[in-house]
């Protein structure tokens, strides 16, 4: 599969795909919001038809806190079921940390997940190297993991 | 005293002017209650003061008492037609009504009466963006940079405006005006490096290669330039471009960085005058052939190009795209030694994609059949031998050998042997839930929904938190027409505050699940709750095309150049989108159902339902319905403008899918109803410049010269002559309708649809109905010696066809419909579409018999 830089027409694409994969979804004026903010981070898998097999919506976190480092932040990251077992996710990762990296001097990188989420959880702990920073507490069923990834190419050296 | 020039009408003592003052700030930082009290406070002294009034409908609305708000900012207007604060609010207003348009006349007189009022220019900058009203926007920008020439946004703002409106040398001059009054750029400043990428871009496109390498190094360089990525991509293009010998270097340097990117091998060979072409595919349906355009690969650069490649491939280890590459480019034994181990690796791997990657290799049919023999080969040495109990040594390898095998097979339309070697797989390992969902699609392509149904569910329930099995599932429940059933499940996975799991995956802007959906209600009969979620589709787009608003202002303050102008482009080009052709042909189809149409549709619906009662008596309780004045879309298909409203979802299609034959049918059909007969003849002329031998267009053709015949009276002088002119070159007068059929006929032998659009026509024309019988009864034979028969999607063509023809028959209550359908039945063997309704009504009965007890459990699983 072809891994390169989003470009606005993906969006459609990134939409369907995530639309079908992940229960998270959003509208595409948030998908806009990505791309015209941190055009350089987010990424896309295509099969040889063009079409959106899976994507990384990836930005910058806004609220630093003075003592903490600029970091990135996976909005959503998603392969089609019947395109796993290719790697795409992590390759998708790899692109889109480094960016972070060289772009915005990113030191790390974070992302939420549902802590029932047992196969994502699987993939970015034991695939991407994600480690939980801590737990949301919720009074839901639902509650999320708070994940990052260190110096973001140490996990994920090629 | 008021200053001078201030009309007596509008001044207000010193109280009440500064009370008004007030009233601005209160609004601005929406503090609406006080505003009120401050505005209702002025006009007890001043009732017809226009800009309190206005502020005060402003206020209003944005409190959502929306009309008395509007009346109100109308009032105000009336009431002070000089004041730029009157038209600014009014403008305000229209432009959160999305009336752009009339948003934009009300800013231009605002500004008549305070030309530099800031506000007031950049929003009516963003609005002649939006109404890409470029002239203006350039003249509005230069205004605005004279004003504030300091802020760095307006500079690049300008540049914008001349670049929308085409004039890019002048962009290029602002840019290096602005470059030149910047001072202490912060290093890494992000916003810059953008600036500076768009200016190599404006450079690039006008053709100045030599400038635009210049400027992008020196900057890269001095890291004024921070992006590496668009820095060497930037780079790449332009050294080719000018033929320099770093290029090569360039190209590998972003094949280094990124290994699995096609575009960087393909540029690293073009700039070797290699040109690998695009894998593009033709026509509008998934199943058509797909073209690979091998431009210029001679058999003298073949081999340095499959060099290069397997130097890449060396190289990268895991990198996939060389070794892909390859395959395209190698023929004969070559071909033979990379396939091989490219599909062992999969397969070994257990890639569920395999299949799908290399299909595309098919329309050669030499590296199709060595692909099967690889493959065969594989599996029959793989197979366990019968007389041994012992399992197979590489037992994943053979599972996913046997699952590569049924997708080959079921593509070249084998679908028995496809089935049969799932049955393998399937008996081999029982849970994976690929296999189930292949049987599934093999029994859609054969004309077994609800057996589809069946598969893809248990394919659902091996893995329940998996949405992506979720939305299959849901997906083949609408094709077979389990409209509620689907919705079910959709609602494991959609937020449950929502009203219901289609309200939510409207909000999310589902495109897939409105068309199904819409899809799924034509085909039973609902026509007003099909049109309403073509609607919905059409909402989509519109929604995504007011998205672009916010972010004419957004971008420039984030000065995110490049990115803003590929939007604009896309936005332009928003509906050439396959979901917004399709949804629009078929809204404009529905809208253009004729009364009788609209009755036997009705009548489907009558059938359906009566099977949904059926179906619905082993259920808990439903979930309520949405709240909605128009729940099943009755108001809509009533609507007295709906022939008005299909011409306008057609109309950007003229420009944006040009090349697709089914919109300019739509566009007759339209026309035609709403009597555009010019419009309608032209629609023809473009159909026929696409495919003279279209069988739609073949009925139209005959269907205009009919409608115009049987005119009472011709239009009127200058268009009747343009009129005639432009028939006769579709159809010559001499030619009777009768000899036109069945030159058609004569001309196309054996292609079913062509036989069944002539015996359409012959029905028109008045054929006795035997006649049209004996023609269509024809149709089961034809298509057999054709070639494609051994494609994907051959048998899907022919249900097709044969369906139309049923349906054709029962149109003309054919005594020999019922012998149709039993030919058709015995034809198609694991087709369930032809069984005789009552057996269809027991298999729609059974599908999903015992799900819903299961699905509360399963619904607490997935929470969990």
């Amino acid at each position: 599969m072809n891994i390169r830089p989003a470009r606005v027409d993906d969006l459609m694409g990134m939409q369907a795909c995530n639309l079908q994969n992940l229960p998270e979804n959003y509208t595409m004026k948030y998908y806009l919001y990505h791309a015209l903010t941190w055009p350089q981070l987010s990424y896309v898998a295509e099969d040889n038809k063009g079409r959106i097999v899976g994507y990384i919506l990836a930005k910058m976190e806004e609220d630093v806190t003075p003592e903490d480092e600029p970091h990135g932040h996976v909005t959503s990251i998603s392969v089609l079921r019947s395109y796993r077992r290719l790697g795409l996710a992590k390759r998708l990762m790899v692109q889109s940390q480094e960016a972070m990296a060289t772009v915005y001097r990113a030191s790390y990188v974070s992302l939420h997940v549902r802590k029932s989420n047992r196969a994502a959880l699987s993939l970015y702990r034991d695939t991407l190297g994600f480690t939980v920073k801590d737990i949301e507490k919720s009074t839901t069923l639902t509650e999320r993991m708070h994940m990052r990834c260190g110096s973001p190419l140490k996990h994920l050296a090629r | 005293m008021p200053p001078a020039g201030i009309p007596p009408k509008r001044a207000l003592p010193s109280k009440e002017a500064s009370l008004f003052k007030e009233v601005l700030n209160l609004y601005e930082t929406r503090q609406l209650k006080k505003g009120l009290k401050a505005a209702d406070q002025i006009l007890k002294k001043f009732p017809d003061h226009g800009e309190t009034i206005c502020m005060k409908g402003l206020v209003l609305t944005h409190m959502g008492r929306r009309d008395e708000g509007l009346e109100l900012v109308k009032k105000g207007v009336r009431l002070d037609l000089t004041s730029h604060i009157c038209w600014h609010v009014f403008g305000l207003i229209q432009k959160g009504e999305k009336n752009y348009e009339e948003a934009l006349k009300s800013y231009s007189q605002a500004l008549r009466f305070d030309k530099e009022n800031l506000n007031i220019l950049r929003d009516a900058a963003h609005l002649q963006t939006q109404l890409r009203i470029f002239d203006g926007l350039v003249e509005t920008r230069h205004t605005l940079l004279r004003l504030r020439p300091t802020l760095r946004q307006n500079w690049v703002g300008l540049s914008v405006a001349y670049h929308l409106n085409g004039n890019l040398s002048e962009a290029k001059k602002v840019l290096e005006h602005y470059e030149m009054t910047l001072k202490n750029v912060p290093d890494y400043d992000v916003e810059h490096s953008e600036v500076l990428l768009y200016h190599v871009r404006v450079l690039e496109e006008l053709g100045e290669t030599n400038e635009a390498l210049a400027l992008l190094d020196v900057n890269a360089k001095s890291r004024a330039i921070i992006d590496r990525v668009a820095i060497m991509e930037f780079r790449a293009r332009l050294l080719s471009k000018l033929g320099m010998e770093d290029a090569e270097h360039t190209w590998q340097a972003l094949i280094e960085q990124n290994p699995d990117c096609h575009d960087y091998y393909r540029g690293f060979l073009s700039n070797r005058g290699i040109d690998l072409g695009r894998v593009m595919t033709s026509g509008k349906h998934r199943s058509q052939l797909i073209h690979v355009y091998l431009d210029t690969v001679t058999d003298e650069n073949r081999g340095e190009a499959l060099k290069c490649l397997r130097d890449f491939a060396d190289q990268h280890l895991r990198a996939s795209a060389p070794r892909r590459l390859a395959l395209n480019l190698a023929v004969g034994d070559e071909f033979k030694a990379l396939v091989e181990p490219y599909l062992m690796s999969g397969l070994d791997k257990g890639i569920p994609s395999l299949f799908a990657d290399i299909k595309a290799l098919y329309q050669d049919s030499h590296k199709q059949q060595v692909i099967e023999d690889i493959v065969e080969a594989l599996r029959e040495k793989l197979a366990p031998s019968p007389d041994d109990t012992a399992p197979a040594s590489e037992p994943t390898t053979y599972l996913w050998t046997l699952y590569f095998l049924a997708q080959h097979h079921s593509y070249l339309s084998r679908h028995q042997r496809a089935l049969s070697l799932l049955d393998q797989a399937t008996s081999h390992t029982p849970t994976l839930p690929e296999l189930l969902m292949f049987r599934a699609r093999v029994l859609k392509r054969c004309g077994d929904p609800f057996g589809a149904v069946r598969c893809m569910d248990e394919a659902r329930c091996l893995d329940l938190q998996d949405r992506f099995l979720n939305t299959k599932c849901g997906k083949y429940r609408l094709r077979a027409g389990l409209v509620e059933e689907a919705s079910e499940i959709f609602g494991l996975f959609t937020k449950k505050d929502a009203p219901s799991p289609g309200a939510d995956l409207e909000d999310m802007q589902s495109l897939l699940y409105l068309k199904e959906e819409a899809d799924a209600q034509l085909r039973t009969g609902n026509i007003g709750l099909a049109l309403k979620r073509y609607m919905a589709v059409q909402k989509v787009f519109d929604e995504i095309e007011d998205d672009q608003f916010d972010f004419h202002g957004y971008s420039l303050r984030k000065f995110t150049v490049n990115v803003y102008i590929d939007m604009i482009i896309w936005e332009d080009h928003l509906r050439s989108h396959p979901a917004y052709v399709y949804s629009a042909i078929a809204a404009s189809q529905v809208s253009n159902l004729t009364d009788a149409e609209k009755k036997a549709k009705k009548k489907a619906k009558k059938a359906a339902h009566k099977v949904h009662e059926e179906t619905k008596k082993n259920k808990g309780l439903e979930p309520g319905p949405v709240k909605d004045d128009d729940p099943d879309g009755t108001k809509l298909m009533k609507a007295p403008d709906l022939l008005e409203r299909a011409a306008k979802l057609l109309k950007p299609l003229s420009t944006l899918a040009a090349k697709n034959i089914d919109v300019w049918i739509a566009i007759y059909d339209v026309s035609v109803r709403r009597k555009k007969y010019l419009q309608a003849v032209k629609a023809l002329n473009h159909a026929r410049s696409l495919d003279p031998a279209n069988p739609e267009l073949h009925i139209r053709i005959v269907h205009l010269r009919n409608t115009i015949t049987a005119l009472s009276e011709l239009p009127p002088a200058p268009v009747s002559p343009v009129l005639s002119a432009a028939i006769s070159t579709l159809l010559p007068d001499e030619l009777s309708l009768e000899v036109f059929n069945s030159q058609y006929l004569q001309q196309h032998p054996g292609d079913a649809k062509v036989t069944l659009a002539a015996a359409k026509v012959s029905r028109i024309l008045g054929a006795p109905r035997e006649e049209v019988e004996s023609a269509v009864f024809g149709v089961l034979a034809d298509e057999e010696h054709l070639t494609i028969k051994a494609s994907c999607g051959y048998l899907f063509r022919k249900l097709f066809v044969a369906q139309s023809v049923l349906e054709l028959l029962n149109e003309i209550h054919s005594p020999r419909a019922d012998e149709f359908r039993a030919a058709c039945d015995a034809k198609f063997e694991l087709s369930t579409l032809f069984k005789p309704a009552s057996e269809i009504l027991a298999m729609r009965h059974n599908v999903l018999e015992g799900d819903i007890a299961k699905e509360e459990v399963e619904k607490a699983e997935i929470l969990s």
